[in-house]
């Protein structure tokens, strides 16, 4: 193994940016790590280069131990977006530069200069300046550069991000010959899906600083396990549907389960993923000979020409129980949109049947079943109460959510750790049957701390705290309360619970207006359609309210309804006018809700309270479970 | 033939604002300096020769020209070194001594001079501890140099720090992972970026060593054949009367002062004609 990384994990301050992250790279793999913007990527290059020192975690090449070796004594060829030619230097000197600093022989040194021009095609070129030199050619001295000393492992970061798409193409092409010819193993980053197709023996997706998958890429792009892979490599359709009778059942379709795909829970929600050049259209319906799996009629919306295929984006009337992920719908949208990739077709004969408007058949070739997966849950407890109220309910909202969970303890010394790993045993041997696979974990020193730093390790969408906990006061969440820091730093939602509460039958979601209302609405949704439970959605209409003001509130609600309808969740809305506290107080008791879910205001955030606290005002007054939910960009 | 009215017209609205400048500036700058040559050849050539020959002029000059180098070559070092530790490493107060070590430019020099000293003097605040060793820095040779290196220090460092600023931070890096130690990294890698400024930095320090006056009128006492730069002597002699004496002087440093200028000019273009 050239590069072997164990748990490599970097904090910058309190940005958890690589996050326990573990690979293996063989000799004279090329390696793509692929992510976008800020997902770490680079932090990791910059990391097995010695640019940057891990928080924790390992680092081996070639079978050392480097974690703690400064750069200049590990032995890598590193290859920057911004060529970062020494402008000084010629061509030939530059190339040299690691061999002079080895203090090598002026006769090896010219040799293996030339050797080198020759191999990134610039020879003849070695007594040119930078700024003589095209970007291409100076990103080809700084590939030279870096192999000119025969690295272990060559690691290049974005080296084609600064180029345009012709020398790109050309520069690609070069570097998977060069990386052939001189087997070195190589981790190349990227954010381009194509240039990590073309170049990668093996890729790996990386997301915020967590490494979600790796494989070859066919793999990853015909059978992902994770819905991010999915959506983020290639165009694709990802739809939910249902498990039914050990069928799939997609709106009115009922597709087979095709064979090694993972086992999914009698009507638990199964991800299906199919690539755009996968699904046929024809306007008759399909014959049962053409062994092709009818999932629906659709209608045409827009038809792009791109040259050698077209694009045909498909209508498809939302149906019961089935929910597109991607692409994923708009707030209060309607309509499931399919896209499918057709070769063009020059004699122009489907041209007329396929106008814009005209009813298609649609049916798939393939797909591919994603791993399921469930809402993560983190919960908080405290005691040694096993009846806790937080523990207890959140493992009941963790059960609803699909059983993923992990209940988490935060003590102050070893020996309260020991107590509290038994505490948390018996708490899991009581819930064993209903969450089989409940984890457990205890971690030492501050709260606010630990909390926040296990969320971002372990990316939960929702924490469970128990309300004294969550450092409410009687009136406000403090400034440096657990539920401000988590908002703050995580995009995780978080269930505050005061009091033992029973079962969890009826939703009601409080929202506002606006972006951050639709995150309430959907997160709520989600919860609710795990749990198959009724929902309300509930606005509270200030008396002084412009008719503007109502009709935007009636808008934003109607679309609530929709979005709800189409994820298949039973629900009402309802319009109430006087005071906000005092009028969700009344609906809550009246209602007999068991979980209320409201936004987290913005103010929540950055600013210090200016006012009494919605959210902790409700969970003082109505002592339900209160699920506070960040906006989700 | 509208053509050629409109160009004319343009030359016109030209020469206008031009000539105006020129009026301004002539009383203003060209005339002054053309007086030092007018005055200075005045007498003839034997007097110009005959004033530049005596042993306090002939001392002046190359006490300047001494101090001047000694000045240029140790802030080129010291400057250098500030310019790297204020561009590359984050510390605290870092933003406090960038402000601190840019102020000798603001602080008129008469002060510089008396707070030198007041610290280095025979009853200053560290002086008064050296003076018994027999130790005394001001009205000295070495109480010049101090003089001339905290007033000059800001030019190095402006020349050479936007330099080192505006190389990106993988320029290092790179020579890092090649394998080069911070000090080779150093001195392959930065020192030939810094050339320009560095050259520059150094011949602005030069240039206004030789004409410092304010400073350097207070720490030095002005003792003739021991102290006196040639500033110094050209304001004695004005002051004594000796016109021709103090012009050949001043003729000779301005002659300097210029030729000085027109290097720096020279360097300045070049390299950004280069890079093109």
């Amino acid at each position: 193994m050239s590069i072997v990384l164990t748990d490599l994990t970097k904090w910058f301050d309190n940005n958890l940016v690589v996050n326990k992250v573990s690979l293996e790279v063989t000799d004279g793999e090329l390696f793509v790590l692929l992510g976008g913007s800020g997902s770490g990527k680079s932090t990791i290059l910059r990391l097995i280069a010695g640019l940057s020192i891990p928080s924790s975690g390992r680092i081996e090449l070639n079978g050392r131990d480097v974690t703690f070796l400064p750069v200049q004594s590990r032995g890598v060829g590193f290859v920057f977006q911004n060529y970062s030619v020494f402008r000084h230097m010629t061509v030939g000197e530059n190339i040299e530069f690691g061999l002079r600093i080895r203090k090598a022989h002026l006769k090896e040194r010219r040799q293996r200069t030339e050797e080198l021009l020759d191999l990134v095609g610039l020879a003849g070129l070695g007594a040119r300046y930078a700024h003589q030199l095209s970007g291409g050619q100076q990103q080809r001295v700084a590939l030279a550069r870096a192999l000119a000393y025969y690295p272990d492992v060559l690691l290049l970061d974005e080296p084609f991000g600064a180029l345009d798409v012709k020398i790109r193409a050309q520069l690609r092409t070069s570097l998977k010959e060069i990386q052939r010819q001189l087997h070195v193993t190589t981790i190349l980053v990227t954010h381009d899906q194509e240039e990590a197709f073309e170049l990668a023996d093996r890729i790996g997706v990386i997301e915020r600083g967590h490494l979600i998958e790796v494989g070859a890429p066919q793999e990853l792009y015909h059978h992902p396990c994770s819905e991010y892979v999915a959506t983020f490599v290639g165009g694709g359709n990802v739809l939910i549907g249902r498990e039914e009778q050990g069928f799939i059942r997609l709106g009115d379709a009922r597709l087979p389960f095709p064979p090694g795909a993972p086992v999914h829970d009698p009507g638990s929600p199964v991800r299906i993923l199919f690539r755009p050049e996968t699904v046929s259209i024809q306007t008759e319906p399909f014959s049962e000979a053409q062994k092709i799996h009818i999932l629906s009629q659709g209608q045409i919306v827009k038809r792009i020409f791109t040259g050698s295929s077209q694009r045909v984006l498909l209508e498809v009337e939302n149906l019961e129980g089935m929910r597109p992920l991607a692409s994923r719908p708009e707030y209060g949208q309607r309509v499931t949109h399919i896209e499918a990739l057709q070769p063009s077709d020059a004699s122009n004969a489907l041209d007329r049947a396929w106008e814009p408007g005209s009813k298609l058949w649609i049916g798939l070739k393939q797909f591919h079943v994603l791993e399921p997966v469930s809402l993560k849950v983190l919960i908080s407890s405290e005691s040694a109460f096993t009846q806790e109220s937080a523990a207890q309910f959140g493992c009941q909202v963790a059960r609803t959510a699909g059983g993923n969970a992990t209940v988490v303890s935060v003590v102050n010394s070893a020996a309260e750790a020991a107590r509290r790993r038994e505490d948390l045993e018996t708490l899991r041997q009581s819930w064993i049957s209903d969450l089989p696979h409940l984890e457990t974990r205890v971690r030492q020193g501050d709260f606010n701390t630990e909390i926040v730093h296990e969320v971002q390790e372990g990316h939960y969408e929702l924490v469970v705290l128990e309300s004294h906990k969550g450092g409410l006061m009687p009136s406000s969440l403090g400034q440096q309360s657990t539920v401000r820091r988590l908002l703050a730093a995580s995009e995780a939602a978080v269930l505050l619970v005061r009091k033992p509460h029973p079962r969890l039958e009826r939703l009601l979601i409080c929202t506002a207006t606006g972006e951050p209302g639709k995150s309430d609405v959907l997160f709520g949704a989600r919860i609710a359609r795990r749990a198959n439970i009724p929902t309300t959605v509930f606005h509270v209409l200030s008396p002084q309210a412009s008719p503007v003001d109502r009709r935007r509130v009636e808008r934003h609600l109607s679309q609530a309804q929709i979005s709800l309808n189409g994820m298949g969740v039973e629900n009402t809305i309802k319009i109430a006018e006087g005071p906000v506290m005092e009028t969700i107080v009344g609906e809550i008791e009246r209602g007999g809700y068991d979980l209320v879910v409201i936004g987290a205001p913005n103010l929540f955030i950055s600013r210090p309270i200016s006012r009494p606290d919605l959210a902790a005002q409700i969970i003082n007054h109505a002592e339900r479970p209160v699920l506070i939910v960040p906006m989700i960009q | 033939m509208t053509e050629r009215t409109l160009s004319h017209r343009q030359r016109a609205a030209t020469l206008l604002p031009v000539s105006l400048l020129l009026l301004v500036l002539l009383p203003l700058l060209l005339m002054p300096l053309a007086a030092i040559y007018i005055f200075a050849g005045s007498g003839g050539w034997q007097t110009f020769v005959t004033s530049l020959s005596q042993p306090d002029a002939q001392f002046s000059l190359r006490f300047s020209l001494l101090i001047a180098f000694s000045t240029a070559l140790l802030n080129a070092v010291l400057g250098t070194f500030a310019a790297y530790v204020l561009s590359k490493y984050r510390f605290r107060g870092r933003e406090a001594l960038s402000v601190i070590v840019n102020l000798p430019v603001a602080i008129p020099t008469v002060v510089v001079g008396t707070s030198l000293l007041l610290l280095w003097g025979p009853i200053g605040l560290l002086g008064k501890f050296l003076d018994p060793l027999g130790i005394q820095p001001m009205f000295a040779p070495a109480g010049v140099l101090l003089a001339h290196l905290f007033v000059t220090f800001p030019y190095m460092l402006g020349a050479v720090k936007p330099v080192l600023d505006e190389l990106e931070v993988t320029y290092e890096e790179a020579a890092y992972t090649i394998g080069a130690s911070r000090w080779q990294t150093f001195r392959f890698v930065l020192l030939p970026a810094l050339r320009g400024g560095l050259f520059s930095g150094t011949l602005l320090t030069f240039a206004h060593s030789l004409g410092e006056f304010g400073a350097t009128v207070l720490v030095s006492g002005n003792l003739r054949l021991r102290t006196q730069t040639a500033p110094l002597y050209i304001f004695a002699q004005f002051e004594a009367g000796n016109i021709e004496a103090a012009n050949a002087v001043a003729a000779v440093l301005a002659t300097l002062s210029f030729t000085l200028f027109f290097i720096l000019l020279r360097m300045t273009q070049q390299p950004r004609r280069s890079a093109e």
